[in-house]
Parts: C-alpha cells; sequence; structure tokens
C-alpha cells in the first residue's frame, strides 16, 4: 500500500508489533523496578548453640559474648565492673551503622496495658528512652526503642538495627554535657509470646544499652510484628559531648 | 517516591491514635526481681518479676524443666516467698543428714520460714504452704497474680532477706537414700515433693519499673508487598501489550484478501 508521494508508510501490523513490544519491555521495567524497591528490615544471624542463662534462648543472636546475668550463685548489681556514670536524663542518640546523628530523643513510660509507651508512628518518629530504665551511663540496662517501619511512612529510624553487630557503638549525649559510648556485645531476637523480660531488662554488673525494635513475622490481622530485636551493648567510655 | 494503598493509610492513623494511650508506671511502686536457679541437682530454671506498691504486689514468673508429672497427675509445685533469714539460698553445705539433697527444713537458716505462699489462687498466707491443690504444676509454668502482703513481708523485701523457693523435686535425679525418705513437712508425700528444686533471692531492680512482654515498634508498611501500584502498572502494561497483539492479529485478519 503507498500513499500520493509514492513512499511506503508502515503497515498497521508492524506499527502494532512494535507497540506490543514496548509495552512489554515496560511492564519488565517496571516490575524489576518494583521489586528492586522491595525493603526488608534485617535480621540477626541464626544463633549458635543455645547459651546457659536461665532465661528464654534467643530464636536468632549474633557472635558475642553470653550475658552476665548466667553465673550461679552470683547476684549481678552487686559488684559492678566497668565504668559508671551519675544520673542524667539522655537528649539524642548517635549510631553510625543505622545513619543516626544526634538523632533527638523522646522519653515515655509505661503504657496502661504495662508494656513500654511508643512513640506515635510515621514519618520521622524519633527514637525513644524508656524512662522506667536507667538513664544511659547509669549501672543497669538503659532502654531505648524505636520503630521499625510505620503502615504509612516506611522504614523508621530503627529500621537497620538487625544489621548491627558486636564492636559497633552508639553514643549518647546526656543532659550533663557528658557522651556515653557504648559498644555492642550482641544481638538477639525473640518471639513476643515468649519475650524474656529479665533476660532484657534484669540487673547487669555494668553500665549497659538495650536498643530495641520489631523484627520478624508481621502478622497482619494483629497489625503488629511477631518478634523484637534487642542489641546489648555496654559503656566502654565517656567524654565532654 | 513510596505509595501506600489508601486502606493501608487510614489502618496507620487508627493505629496511631491508639497507641498513644497517656499512661506512666504507678508513682511509689518499685520493681524485684529474682533469678530462679536450681538446687537438688535439678534441671530447671526461672525467673520472678514483683511490682510492690504499698503492700500490694504483681507478681510474674516463668519456670522450665522442673519435675513433670507425680502419679499420673502434673506435678504440684508449691512455690513461696521466704524470708526473715540469712536471704540467701542454701549450697549443699546445708545437708546436714548426708542424704545428698538440702530438704526445706535443712535450707531453713538460708532463705527462712514460709512468709506467703505463692498460691494461684486463694489464701496466700503460710498455712496454705503445703496445699498442692492450689500450687501451680508441671514441668514449665507461666504465673501471674497481683496479691496484698502482710507486713511481715514487705519488711522482709525492703530488708532484702525475702527469698523465692519453689518445691517439688524430679525423684530420679536424686540419690536412692533421699528416694527412700518420707517428707518431713508432710510425712504422707515423699520428701521430693516437698524439697526445694528452684532458688533466687528476691532483690531490688535497677529498672523503676519493668516493662511485661515485648515492645510494639513496628507498623508493618515494610513487610508484604510494597509499592504495590508499580506492581499493577506493569500488570496493566503486560495487558496492554496482549491486546495490542490481538488488534494486531484481527488487522492481519481483516488485511487478508
Amino acid at each position: 500500500m503507498t500513499d500520493n508521494d509514492g513512499r511506503r508508510a508502515p503497515s498497521p501490523r508492524l506499527v502494532a508489533a512494535v507497540v506490543a513490544a514496548v509495552l512489554a519491555l515496560a511492564a519488565v521495567v517496571v516490575a524489576v523496578v518494583a521489586t528492586g524497591a522491595q525493603r526488608t528490615p534485617p535480621s540477626p544471624p541464626p544463633g549458635a548453640a543455645p547459651s546457659a542463662s536461665p532465661a528464654a534462648p534467643a530464636t536468632h543472636r549474633s557472635a558475642g559474648p553470653g550475658p552476665t546475668t548466667a553465673t550461679p550463685g552470683r547476684e549481678p548489681g552487686t559488684s559492678p565492673t566497668g565504668p559508671v556514670l551519675a544520673k542524667s536524663t539522655p537528649v539524642s542518640l548517635t549510631v553510625p551503622r543505622l545513619g543516626l546523628r544526634s538523632a533527638r530523643l523522646v522519653h515515655l513510660g509505661l503504657a496502661r496495658d504495662g508494656s513500654i509507651q511508643v512513640p506515635p508512628t510515621g514519618k520521622d518518629s524519633p527514637p525513644s528512652w524508656f524512662s522506667g530504665s536507667p538513664t544511659p551511663g547509669e549501672l543497669g540496662p538503659s532502654v531505648i526503642l524505636g520503630h521499625v517501619d510505620s503502615a504509612a511512612a516506611g522504614p523508621a529510624v530503627f529500621f537497620r538495627l538487625g544489621a548491627m553487630i558486636p564492636g559497633d557503638t552508639a553514643t549518647v549525649q546526656r543532659a550533663d554535657g557528658r557522651a556515653a559510648v557504648f559498644t555492642v556485645d550482641r544481638v538477639e531476637e525473640y518471639a513476643k509470646a515468649k519475650f524474656p523480660t529479665l533476660r532484657v531488662f534484669g540487673n547487669t554488673d555494668r553500665a549497659e544499652l538495650r536498643l530495641v525494635t520489631c523484627g520478624g513475622r508481621f502478622d497482619p490481622r494483629e497489625r503488629s510484628y511477631e518478634s523484637n530485636i534487642v542489641v546489648y551493648a555496654h559503656l566502654t567510655s565517656s567524654h565532654p559531648a | 517516591m513510596r505509595k501506600s494503598l489508601l486502606l493501608a493509610t487510614a489502618g496507620a492513623a487508627a493505629l496511631t491514635f491508639a497507641a498513644a494511650s497517656p499512661a506512666m508506671a504507678a508513682s511509689g511502686s518499685q520493681s524485684y526481681q529474682a533469678n530462679l536457679q536450681a538446687l537438688n541437682h535439678q534441671d530447671a530454671s526461672g525467673t520472678l518479676t514483683l511490682s510492690l506498691n504499698g503492700n500490694k504486689a504483681t507478681i510474674t514468673e516463668h519456670t522450665d524443666g522442673l519435675a513433670a508429672t507425680f502419679m499420673d497427675a502434673p506435678f504440684p509445685h508449691v512455690q513461696h516467698i521466704h524470708g526473715g533469714a540469712d536471704g540467701t539460698c542454701p549450697t549443699m553445705s546445708a545437708d546436714k543428714n548426708g542424704d545428698g539433697i538440702v530438704d526445706t527444713v535443712e535450707g531453713l537458716p538460708s532463705y527462712g520460714g514460709i512468709l506467703t505462699t505463692l498460691s494461684t489462687t486463694g489464701d496466700t498466707s503460710p498455712k496454705a504452704g503445703t496445699n498442692v491443690k492450689t500450687a501451680p504444676a508441671g514441668a514449665g509454668f507461666d504465673y501471674s497474680r497481683s496479691i496484698t502482703l502482710d507486713s511481715a513481708t514487705v519488711s522482709a523485701i525492703k530488708a532484702g532477706t525475702a527469698v523465692i523457693v519453689v518445691h517439688g523435686d524430679d525423684p530420679s535425679k536424686l540419690s536412692k537414700k533421699a528416694q527412700g525418705e518420707k517428707s518431713n513437712l508432710v510425712p504422707s508425700l515423699p520428701l521430693a515433693a516437698t524439697a526445694p528444686a528452684l532458688c533466687g533471692k528476691l532483690v531490688a531492680s535497677q529498672m523503676g519499673a519493668m516493662p511485661s512482654g515485648g515492645v510494639s515498634t513496628g507498623g508493618g508498611s515494610t513487610s508484604g508487598i510494597e509499592d504495590q501500584g508499580l506492581f499493577l502498572l506493569s500488570g496493566g502494561l503486560l495487558l496492554a501489550a496482549g491486546a495490542t497483539l490481538t488488534a494486531r492479529r484481527r488487522l492481519a485478519t481483516q488485511g487478508a484478501k
């Protein structure tokens, strides 16, 4: 078929073939992009031998020495070891592994159901120090928690907590002007239904830190994660902030 | 830029308001903890937390590895807050009669007499101390109860002499001699039924308030499939490609002369 000038116009069949090919290619590209954009919070690696401590063994744990509470007959908290600071409320948190630099900390207590109250979810949800725990740097387990994600706004401040490893640091800037530097000992994951309260919040011999977020399987009916990830760290030094 | 389904956004808003309940730990309450260690060759373990507000105590306890059955029924484990003595758990050196186990009486100088019975229901006085019907039972249990303590118990807790003891041993782990003995508390029962299995000193917690359960720190947007809109777009493009090919085939059949 030719037009008035004698040039051959592309046949409708050829045009259709080209259009179909372009659409199919676009479909593949979009699917690849969407798949690549999937984000999953990291989990600590599956554990080595279960620990000898009395509390429930973790489902996952990174390498690192076990808890200091496991020695039979020796009550933790009676003979503190390592540096210990005076009481001072925390102001901000710096964790290089999580890309956090002087992230403002809020303070929250217990919710009505006896669990730790959490900050509102959503964009820029801050990490929170549990005011029922020791201030960071005091003897005992100071607890800081953060959301892993929110239903609407994607990854949150502790999204990559499960990727922390022994040797990483977390520094808390305190109201008294000192920065308390904690070094990670181990990272563990527990089913919330079997949360080992004293393993996480029990007395310790040192100034320690617990960074807590959610992990494991998300239950869409409960709209919550089934597990908690806990990073254990202890105070190794401090300096003027 | 991340797109979320309208439904998920509405759900998030509801969750946010639900989560922000305004509450603090009861002021004036003090937390205590006990790591329960095995006595008498048992393979048991446990933990206990006690929150004390005036004379009201809320106790949460978890145990594992205790003797499981006794005469075809779950093994009852009477348990108590002891106190007023040394405030410690006995070691094997307390075994005065050489039968290889520290029985309840031999442990008294260490942990003291019964001040409160941690029963599952009803009476919590020392009088209920050997009531196996109101004792938690089985190889492991989760115990949770709020009770009123008498002044002797509150004093012992504050003085640091309170000790948690869970009784009832697996006889297969005891010496032959001990297996044959009768209980010196309830002579109709074997010694294994009342001898201590777990013991832990009740000490002040370093936490001002002990949380219960896990922490709710996630709303789930990164679980499941994200950017579902993009996958829908991809699917739509594929359908469009398919429709174009169908149209092309129709053009071919129409064009044939």
